[in-house]
């Protein structure tokens, strides 16, 4: 009896000195990685003087925060910021709409050669952005879209599209077809089927992915400054860097404040929502947009 | 109960224009929900997208009338020392992006792995990756601030003299990928522990009962069984570090000079602010042939491995 129980002991000691080690590294490693926000947090309540006179590092002796945030809004924030939450808004729903459209079209109506609409769809994904650049910038001078809220909510939606139809044919694939061949039976159109059978099962799926492309949209800083140059039309990271370029050596505090309201939108969506976030990156295995 | 399937046949039988006019709907029906989004698609990426092949074949400044110059915007890319320096970052940075933020992936999967805490700690790791590149870059312009930054301030507390680390190449470059590494080891990790979830249990018992464990385990038993994830990790590591631009355009644009500037950056600087339009062009489609090949490694990847699941 006793041996036995000694030799339990034994196996078990080495196992909960190694989940010990395990966790006092992992707490180090979360320390380690939380630093630079720390300290950024740390610099957004300093006065300009405090923060030019001490080192990052030093603790705050004032708490100058809001009037930090006052003055990054006051100085071209706002419109960027309002701008972000408009085209992330009407750009996610929009791309998710017309992708759920076409994934519908493609797998449950049988559009014929469906896979060359859907290869012709997610092609957009395939190519860097880089490939897009020049004839867009062009093409919008041309046609007077360059500089406005359409152009580039149009853009935005484009741009998602093909991620969204991706996700929403894996979706309408596991659709049991028993479901929609009732509606037939009982008269019902296509669009019926659309709207009031697949529309509310595609719930989930729908909610993810206006999640991902809402935060794709957000970050963008590189379609904003191509496609936008006032200050009524660019997108908010295109505002940020605008005003780290005029004010981050004289009124760092403010930029930093800046950086972290522009930051709160998708951190604030992440930690509400961790587990679509998790499940997202299963489903696309990464996918970028 | 006979009523939904006898109303079609009459309808049918009565009115044989009213039946070609449905099935004429029913064959038109299918493109109206598809054409929208494939109208989006193609005029707003497809098109553009072809528009820069051709252009990349022409002398194009912008002002004067395109130039047909078949393939001497390449070779003169190869002849460019600015081009050159370019590509050879570009490489650093693909191959640092590989090395670091998938490494330190991994590691940090297999730490937290069933550690106590373990949800606050990924949550945290996976931060960064929620925030915007263009914010990482200013956060890290702070950072490694040379008058009064943490990184400078810790170093003088250690008696070491402050570093220049965003205005001299190539240190440059290696600051960058740091602030790079912070944002993306997240997505890694994350990517490990659904491939750690889907790992067979009785291998790693009976490897455990065995008396491996620790480092062993990990070595000889886990990362051969992850290796599938580690292809899928760096391949997309690969093609996300080719085109790297938020965060060097915030932080160093480029510069000093033109030192730290990579593929995306040189293409943008060319096109937007030198306005050499098909060189710049050229340049894209570089980037775009590369990503091209390694996206169809990814791609297959990642399909053998759903096939697998």
């Amino acid at each position: 009896m006793t041996a036995l129980a000694v030799s339990s002991a034994e196996v078990q000691q080495p196992g909960a000195v190694q989940r010990n080690l395990g966790f006092v590294a992992a707490a180090i490693l979360a320390i380690f990685w939380l630093a630079p926000l720390a300290i950024l947090a740390m610099n957004a309540v300093k006065t300009p003087a405090e923060y030019l006179m001490t080192s990052n590092l030093a603790p705050p002796t004032t708490f100058n925060l809001l009037p930090n945030i006052e003055h990054a809004w006051a100085k071209g924030l706002s419109g960027g910021f309002i701008n972000s939450l408009l085209y992330g808004l009407v750009g996610s729903a929009g791309a998710v709409g017309l992708a759920s459209l076409a994934a519908f079209g493609i797998v449950r109506l049988k559009i014929p050669r469906g896979l060359f609409w859907f290869l012709l769809i997610y092609s957009g994904t395939i190519w860097p952005f880089q490939m897009y650049l020049i004839p867009l910038f062009n093409a919008y001078l041309q046609t007077g879209i360059y500089d406005t809220k359409v152009g580039m909510i149009g853009f935005y939606i484009a741009i998602c599209i093909p991620f969204c139809t991706f996700v929403m044919r894996g979706f309408f694939l596991t659709v049991p077809w028993e479901i929609q061949e009732a509606a037939y039976v009982d008269g019902a159109g296509s669009w019926t089927v659309f709207w009031s059978i697949m529309f509310p099962m595609a719930r989930a799926p729908m909610i993810l992915l206006l999640l991902i492309q809402f935060t794709w949209i957000w970050n963008d800083l590189l379609f904003g400054l191509v496609l936008s140059k006032s200050e009524t039309v660019r997108p908010v990271m295109v505002a940020l860097v605008g005003m780290q370029g005029v004010y981050g050596a004289q009124d760092a505090p403010s930029v930093i404040a800046a950086t972290l309201i522009c930051s709160a939108p998708t951190l604030i969506l992440f930690l509400f929502l961790q587990r679509y976030f998790v499940r997202g990156l299963t489903l696309g295995v990464g996918g970028g947009r | 109960m006979t009523d939904a399937t006898t109303t079609p046949q009459t309808m049918s039988t009565a009115r044989p224009e009213a039946r070609s006019n449905v099935r004429l709907i029913q064959r038109v029906e299918p493109y109206l929900y598809v054409l929208p989004a494939a109208i989006f698609v193609v005029a707003f990426l497809l098109y553009p997208m072809v528009l820069t092949l051709i252009r990349s074949f022409t002398h194009d400044d912008g002002i004067t009338a395109p130039e047909f110059v078949g393939l001497q915007n390449f070779v003169d890319l190869f002849n460019d020392p600015h081009f050159l320096l370019s590509l050879k970052n570009t490489l650093i940075w693909t191959i640092a992006a590989v090395v670091l933020p998938v490494t330190l992936g991994l590691v940090f999967a297999l730490t937290l792995d069933g550690v106590r805490w373990s949800g606050l700690f990924k949550s945290v790791i996976y931060l960064p990756a929620t925030v915007s590149a263009a914010a990482v870059g200013i956060i890290f312009s702070f950072i490694f601030g040379y008058e009064n930054g943490a990184l400078n301030a810790l170093l003088n507390i250690f008696g070491i003299h402050s570093i220049r680390w965003l205005f001299e190449a190539p240190i440059n470059t290696y600051s960058m990928i740091g602030a790079y590494t912070w944002q993306s080891t997240g997505l890694n990790m994350m990517l490990f522990l659904v491939g750690l979830q889907g790992l067979p249990r009785e291998p790693i018992e009976a490897a455990r009962l065995d008396g491996c464990s620790g480092f062993g385990l990990a070595w000889r038993i886990i990362i051969p069984m992850l290796m599938p994830y580690v292809v899928i990790a760096t391949l997309l590591a690969v093609i996300n570090g080719f085109k790297v631009f938020d965060q060097i355009w915030v932080m160093t644009q480029g510069g000093p000079g033109r030192s730290s500037e990579t593929l995306a950056v040189t293409m943008y600087r060319e096109g937007f602010v030198l306005f050499n339009q098909g060189y710049s062009a050229a340049i894209a489609v570089i980037i775009a042939l590369a990503a091209l090949i390694f996206s169809y490694f990814y791609l297959r990847s990642v399909l053998d491995q759903e096939r697998q699941i």
